[in-house]
């Protein structure tokens, strides 16, 4: 055996490599991510990628990592050469199984603003990097309540725990969940969600990873330099 | 004359530093027994949420929900169970090798109880609803101070001893205890202060919490696990190891490659292509001292395949070490993006988390502790038979649950493949596999509880006294 002091440095030597090119170095580029805006001649609007995140995000964000959704569910749509899961409707914003759209793959971009990127652990339920087109806040809560009365086949959990069942007090909350059947509170009694599922909710409404990309980073390295002279411009 | 009276002091100051060892290495020993039953129960438990969420499924027990109860049972796992058994074997493993008797127990003993409280602390946050999500860091952003500095404490406990060895020469195991000593803390500081601590790239951060999990698997629970069977083979079989110029480049190549895998969890997802690739090349040629390190076992244990039938820690072990290799050939495999993208995202992660954590490690961990605890309690453990339904329980529990979340899960990231067809397909796919993985993770809580049991009873000093050590299938028989 050498003695310890080499032995300590060799070890130091042979970690230093993947520490700095895996950890350090991707940190300190990914930070310096520049916001990117153009305008399209044609029709006169003004554009930027990544465009952000709005306020409830980080709140719901935070729901969605103490409930551990990221436990079944994805943030990440891989590119065509790992399948045709862009195609899959419900993926995407639009698309029916006759009529397939393509949803493009997630970018480093459309996480701009989080605290941590979700990407997911297994992919039990659907993808979620576009949930925020496909239903209406309504069928969240309701789904949220109870899986099951939305999707029959679901495995998903409920999360009775993030409503709140109370007494109706003069008129019926505006936001109570309409509820049939067995999950039905009673009479004179209604189910609203908490401050948590209101969050939870707010955020996977605005889970639309599908923002219009630049133009320069669309159609390959040589047009997009066409394009950022045409009028595409590029600015911090 | 004087080599007879030479040998009886060599036996009587092993003994002594043997008993030197006893507390901190049975409290570190028991108390993550108790932790691994409470995972295996939390695992079964959360299997079975897996596909009916209808289980157990009580308003006030909303916290068991899978996704609670899944990062709960991992962490309890990984922290509470393999770290805290695999300092045990260290310290023992540690004072053993260098000669040196452990002085002030008190230390470990304060690093022990840091530690559980740790875990504690980071399991029932999780189910009161304070974690993460991050896989392996999904403990409540609180705790990581706690279990580095009780895992500091330790290390700085193993390195006083190596400078306080007797002879010059070092063996092997030593080289992989200090590896350990080394990685972790700048691992987990590593991952802690760059996803918790600095603001930063919220995918940078996932890149780092994917090559965490794997650094801790290939520098932290490889390099204790290997220290565990490096020992414990040549010394059962009572001949040197084959050869230590394998051993050399088994444990430089690991040190070299073992930084380096991991982010290929997320190949195709939104990073540079080139980390995914790195990280794929890496576990690829891994397989270089992963081989030496198998070739080095098989050849120590080459015409004494007879003591793997007879010696518990030797089965233990030698299946351990079995499942090592199988471990790293099937992550090389799913490297490549033709396998990798069914593997990935599916439940084919948790099949490679629990073969490396339970197949592999545990196994070879169970190996040392039938051979340490009756050294250090002064008698034998109870019954042969036993033991040997430990073995046959947690050896049939794990196959066939890595079996069947590994096709489970491939199944089902085919069926999600099938753009276009029905979502219920895809949900439904790995339905009868989880199924079955339940059944194991019955048959893998059945084995611990006898585990615990029996070693329950050798801590309060309840074992066989007087006769041959207890040997499976000769049982109650001297050797």
């Amino acid at each position: 055996m050498p003695s310890f002091r080499n032995f300590v440095l060799a070890l130091a030597a042979t970690f230093l490599a993947p520490w700095l090119c895996l950890v350090v170095i991707p940190h300190a580029k990914m930070k310096a991510q520049e916001v990117q805006t153009w305008e399209d001649k044609e029709l006169g609007t003004k554009s930027s990628y990544p465009a952000g995140t709005p306020n409830i995000f980080q709140q719901g964000q935070a729901v969605y990592a103490r409930e551990g959704c990221a436990s079944c569910h994805t943030q990440m749509i891989r590119p065509t050469y790992f399948g045709f899961e862009s195609w899959r409707p419900g993926f995407g914003k639009e698309g029916t199984r006759d009529n397939p759209v393509r949803i493009r793959e997630t970018r480093p971009g459309d996480f701009l603003g989080e605290r941590f990127a979700y990407l997911g652990v297994q992919r039990v339920g659907p993808d979620l990097s576009n949930a925020g087109y496909r239903h209406d806040e309504q069928w969240h809560h309701a789904h949220l309540y109870s899986p099951q009365s939305k999707r029959e086949f679901s495995v998903m959990p409920s999360f009775r725990h993030l409503y709140i069942k109370r007494k109706v007090r003069g008129q019926r909350s505006d936001d109570a969940l309409s509820l049939s059947g067995e999950l039905d509170p009673g009479a004179g009694f209604e189910v609203i969600p908490s401050e948590d599922a209101r969050a939870l909710v707010g955020y996977l409404m605005t889970l639309k990873k599908d923002q219009p990309l630049p133009p320069w980073l669309l159609d390959g390295e040589e047009e997009a330099e066409e394009n950022a002279a045409d009028g595409g411009e590029k600015s911090k | 004359m004087t080599d007879d009276k030479k040998a009886d002091e060599d036996i009587l100051r092993r003994a002594a530093i043997d008993r030197s060892t006893r507390l901190p290495v049975l409290f570190f020993f028991t108390s993550a027994a108790v932790w691994l039953t409470v995972a295996v129960i939390l695992g079964f438990i959360q299997s079975v949420k897996f596909y009916y969420p209808g289980f157990l499924d009580a308003p006030w027990l909303f916290f068991l929900n899978y996704g609670r109860s899944n990062p709960a049972f991992m962490g309890a796992l990984v922290y509470g169970w393999a770290i805290q058994a695999g300092i045990g074997v260290a310290i023992w493993l540690m004072a053993r090798l260098c000669r040196a008797e452990v002085k002030n127990p008190m230390t470990l003993l304060v690093a022990g109880h840091f530690w559980n409280l740790g875990v504690l602390i980071g399991v029932v946050g999780i189910f009161a609803g304070y974690g993460t999500s991050m896989e392996w860091l999904a403990f409540p952003k609180a705790v990581w101070p706690i279990l580095l500095g009780a895992y500091s404490l330790v290390v700085i406990w193993l390195i006083t001893m190596f400078m306080r060895r007797e002879s010059g020469e070092v063996y092997i195991s030593v080289w992989y205890i200090l590896g350990a000593c080394f990685w972790f803390p700048w691992v987990y500081i590593t991952a802690n202060v760059f996803i918790h601590v600095l603001p930063g790239a919220a995918v940078a951060k996932a890149a780092t919490n994917a090559w965490f999990l794997s650094s801790m698997i290939f520098l932290v629970l490889v390099p204790l696990g290997l220290a565990s069977a490096y020992y414990f083979i040549p010394k059962i079989l009572g001949r040197p190891v084959h050869s230590s110029q394998l051993s050399l480049i088994g444990f430089w190549g690991l040190a070299i490659l073992g930084g380096w895998t991991g982010i290929q969890k997320l190949m195709g997802g939104p990073l540079p292509a080139w980390m995914p690739a790195v990280s794929g090349v890496a576990l690829i040629l891994i397989l270089v001292p992963v081989l030496a390190i198998a070739i080095n076992h098989h050849m120590t244990l080459r015409g004494n395949h007879k003591l793997v039938e007879t010696s518990p820690t030797m089965r233990f072990t030698a299946v351990g070490a079995l499942m090592f290799t199988v471990f790293c050939v099937l992550s090389a495999l799913c490297a490549f993006f033709s396998l990798g993208k069914f593997t990935q995202i599916s439940q084919t992660t948790t099949a490679f988390q629990l073969l490396a954590v339970y197949g592999f490690f545990t196994l070879t961990i169970f190996g040392a502790i039938y051979f340490i605890v009756p050294r250090l309690v002064g008698c034998e453990w109870i019954s042969g038979s036993r033991i040997q339904m430990h073995f046959w329980f947690s050896t049939y529990g794990i196959v066939s649950l890595v079996g069947l979340h590994f096709i489970g899960g491939m199944w089902q990231a085919a069926a999600y493949a099938q753009f276009d067809a029905p979502l219920e397909n895809a949900v439904s796919a790995g339905r009868p596999y989880a199924i079955g993985v339940s059944v194991a993770w019955a048959s893998i809580a059945i084995s611990n509880l006898i585990f615990l049991y029996h070693l329950g009873l050798m801590v309060l000093r309840l074992g066989r006294r007087g006769e041959g050590p207890a040997l499976l299938g000769h049982q109650h028989h001297a050797a």
